[in-house]
């Protein structure tokens, strides 16, 4: 029991809803992006260079705020490429993605090796307190739910994403929107690539370690709303605290598969599929 | 306020290989209801699409209350009061009735939050109004097409739309729902708003409407009064009085022994709905049979169930005394029947596949093809490739060309090609002509009659008359899902057939008209 009490404490719930966070604004990304229709696999590639553009920012203007806006800006501009080559350029989604994660897996070496002389880490720089982007993202994720059931905005999104033709008819410009919420999808995860940053206080080439995906899976789990894309990320939060602390009793190579370990085993037993979006990673095609 | 509500001149409009639109003036006069009549591909849908902005015509004038329109988007035409319903809903079927109306113009408390229940309230003022009952908490996936139907109207209702344009509003409606519908229009009417309404039914448009407006290959045939109209007329519009009814080939010489035989089959369609009502004929070799209708009278479903593509509800088919009755697409295929489908782009051709692969589906199993139930011959194929290219004219540049780039008639050749190399003792064709240009259909007519000579049976079904007089030996027609004649072509005629297929008997049609 002793071992127990020291496992579950209080701590253990808020650094799990700390962990949770990153998870979350990535799959609340995810939401706004399929929501209208666009796959992104490029999301875990796109917290990636998140948390790079923090790094550099902070390390050449040493303050870590003006770090905290410059990654979700790298974050949206790796949004509207995907979205430049899915829309403009019908390209299929799923290869995009793939492509974004690739480039910026080269990108990080590149810059990591070049700035700091070490391939794929950077040096410690001053950080924020990681609960202010916690804060944040619980804010987001109550005012996007809000959004997207109970605004005339988040109604239109959604149309987008359900029938295209339909929403073309109500004189709702298609690719427009597409556009803004796939940035907006790049946007949140630059900002999640910053919570890991700061986090650490540096950059390292497997900080993100799959978070970005797990976050897709939360996207699932949770139905494709915000606030059940927050659920699902306190799960994987959770456990992902839990394997922390389970490292000084357990084989850290069996506690640290735990997170993905879950994500299959819920994928394959508890997923509800019934809010994916109709023209989901369908071009919409205009006479 | 200017007389015409709408009016369209000179209108042209051109896709890849087609004029759609070819100099249309049509002008829509306020508060009348103004029918749009033509066959499939005449033009009408284009031009409405053109109207509501969705297609840019590549020359024309279009006037929207006497002032001058150009280059604009659904949402202009939308604020200009045009309104537009589509053959195939524009509805989101997950969503409810009222998201769905307010979609674009949703009212909302402090310009941020939607406000469902003014929305609800609004749609619930528009429905006791014009007559059209809806629950506007619904979601439409759980109503039936005619409510979804009142839902598209007050969509465009409450977008404020004066010109309602209906796009084939009957094609999916019971009898019932079509008399509510007439009603509403009539309210609509009174109420002092104009409707356009596209059809390819002649009741229906003389019924209903007040002026009617034929196309005839996007160009208009002439506006008449539909109160000093009759079927008859506007079918000949339609179709084209000047056809030239080329002399009819020889008679075929072989003995007719009776090749398919098929005894009082019933058939659903994709609804569910009883659309084959005990279908019973003898198709003989030597010979084609036409069968004669309107769209939508159980043809589509007859070629499928005698191709083993759609299950039959009771009845029975045999070809050469083999029972195929419960028997799959594949047993069809090696009993010997071809099957030329009404769309070759869904069924005839996969269109991101190679010429090879498309010259040899359904018989990609067998011999010389496939060797040893594994591997394919590829020279085998290529060479099969290379004699439909030739025999059958088709223009393409090599054998691994995708079939999506063939034009229309090439691709039509190609099945053609495929389907008759089989050698089949029975030949299905569905529509085997439609949107073929004149070329391509004397080819695809002249190798009908050359099988027929060397002993098929050929069932052709189609929707163009003089098709079926030209090259049919027997004409069956049918109606409401039963072959309610069969004639002989030398003692028939267009206007007898005609009111077969409109009403099911000779003397109907004829004193219908009031």
């Amino acid at each position: 029991m002793d071992v127990l009490k020291d496992i579950f404490t209080i701590h253990l719930v808020l650094s799990a809803l700390r962990l949770a966070s990153p998870i979350a604004l990535v799959a609340l990304g995810e939401t706004f992006s399929e929501r209208v229709g666009i796959i992104n696999v490029g999301v875990e590639g796109t917290a990636v260079l998140g948390a790079l553009i923090s790094a550099l920012v902070a390390y050449f203007t040493g303050s870590p705020w003006i770090a905290l806006i410059a990654a979700p800006i790298a974050g949206g501009l790796a949004g509207g490429l995907h979205a430049l080559w899915c829309i403009r350029f019908r390209a299929n989604h799923v290869v995009s993605g793939i492509g974004i994660n690739i480039l910026v897996a080269g990108l990080a070496l590149f810059i990591t090796s070049s700035v700091w002389g070490w391939r794929g880490t950077s040096t410690y720089s001053d950080t924020i307190n990681t609960w202010y982007i916690t804060g944040a993202a619980l804010v987001i994720i109550i005012v996007s739910q809000i959004f997207l059931f109970r605004t005339k905005w988040g109604l239109r999104l959604r149309v987008v994403g359900e029938k295209p033709e339909a929403a073309d008819t109500a004189g709702i410009n298609v690719h427009r929107t597409r556009y803004i919420y796939t940035i907006l999808n790049g946007v949140l995860c630059g900002l999640a690539g910053a919570f890991f940053f700061n986090s650490v206080g540096r950059f390292t080439s497997g900080m993100v370690g799959g978070r970005g995906f797990i976050g897709i899976a939360a996207m699932v789990i949770g139905n494709y709303t915000p606030v059940g894309a927050l659920g699902a990320a306190l799960l994987f939060g959770f456990i992902d605290a839990l394997q922390m602390r389970l490292q000084s009793f357990i084989p850290s190579q069996f506690s640290i598969m735990l997170p993905y370990l879950l994500t299959v085993l819920v994928l394959a037993f508890f997923i509800r599929r019934a809010n994916v979006p109709a023209a989901l990673g369908k071009h919409y095609v205009k006479q | 306020m200017p007389e015409f509500a709408v009016e369209m001149r000179g209108i042209v409009k051109r896709f890849p290989g087609v004029v759609a639109n070819d100099g249309i003036d049509f002008a829509l006069q306020r508060g009348e209801i103004h029918g749009l009549l033509g066959e499939n591909g005449a033009g009408k849908t284009v031009l409405m699409s053109v109207l509501y902005g969705l297609y840019r015509p590549n020359a024309g004038e279009i006037f929207i209350n006497g002032t001058p329109h150009k280059h604009y988007s659904p949402a202009t035409a939308i604020g200009l009061g045009i309104g537009m319903v589509h053959q195939h809903f524009m509805l989101v079927p997950r969503l409810t009735v009222a998201e769905n109306i307010m979609l674009g113009q949703e009212p909302t408390k402090s310009g941020v939050l939607l406000d469902r229940d003014a929305a609800v309230q609004r749609i619930e003022e528009f429905s006791r109004q014009y007559g059209l009952p809806i629950d506007p908490n619904a979601r439409v996936n759980q109503l039936p097409v005619g409510a979804q139907q009142r839902v598209e109207i007050i969509k465009a209702l409450y977008r404020g739309a004066d010109t309602l344009i209906l796009d084939e509003p009957t094609s999916v409606l019971t009898e019932q729902e079509v008399e509510h519908l007439k009603a509403a229009l009539m309210k609509l009417k009174e109420e002092g708003k104009s409707t356009v309404l596209i059809t390819h039914k002649l009741r229906e448009a003389i019924g209903m409407c007040d002026r009617i407006t034929v196309l005839r290959k996007g160009t208009v045939v002439g506006t008449v009064n539909a109160n000093e109209t009759d079927e008859r007329e506007l079918a000949e519009m339609m179709v084209g009085r000047d056809v030239v009814f080329t002399v009819r080939r020889s008679q075929a010489t072989g003995e007719p022994e009776i090749a398919l035989q098929a005894k009082d089959i019933e058939a659903c369609d994709d609804r569910g709905l009883l659309t084959l009502k005990g279908v019973s004929f003898d198709l003989r070799k030597y010979e084609i049979l036409g069968i004669a209708g309107v769209q939508g009278n159980g043809q589509a479903e007859l070629a499928e169930v005698l191709t083993g593509l759609r299950p039959l509800r009771s009845g029975s088919i045999s070809l050469d005394g083999l029972n195929l009755t419960g028997k799959t697409a594949r047993d069809f295929i090696a009993a010997g029947i071809s099957h030329i489908p009404a769309d070759r782009q869904l069924r005839g051709l996969v269109m991101n596949f190679s010429l090879r692969e498309n010259a040899i589906l359904g018989q990609h199993r067998v011999r010389p093809f496939t060797l040893s139930r594994f591997w394919q011959s590829q020279r085998a194929i290529t060479n099969h490739t290379r004699r439909i290219i030739e025999a059958f004219g088709v223009q393409a540049p090599n054998t691994t060309t995708l079939a999506q780039n063939l034009s229309g008639g090439n691709q039509q050749r190609l099945i053609v090609g495929r389907e008759f190399s089989k050698e089949p003792c029975v030949i299905i064709a569905s529509q085997p002509t439609r949107g073929l240009d004149v070329g391509g259909i004397e080819y695809v007519r002249e190798q009908l009659l050359k099988m027929r000579d060397q002993g098929a049976a050929v069932l052709l079904i189609s929707m163009d008359l003089d098709e079926i007089l030209m090259v049919s030996d027997r004409i069956a027609v049918m109606y409401d899902g039963q072959i309610v004649a069969i004639k002989d072509p030398e003692e028939t005629n267009r206007r007898e057939l005609g009111e077969l297929m409109l009403s099911g008997s000779p003397s109907h049609a004829a004193g219908y008209k009031s």
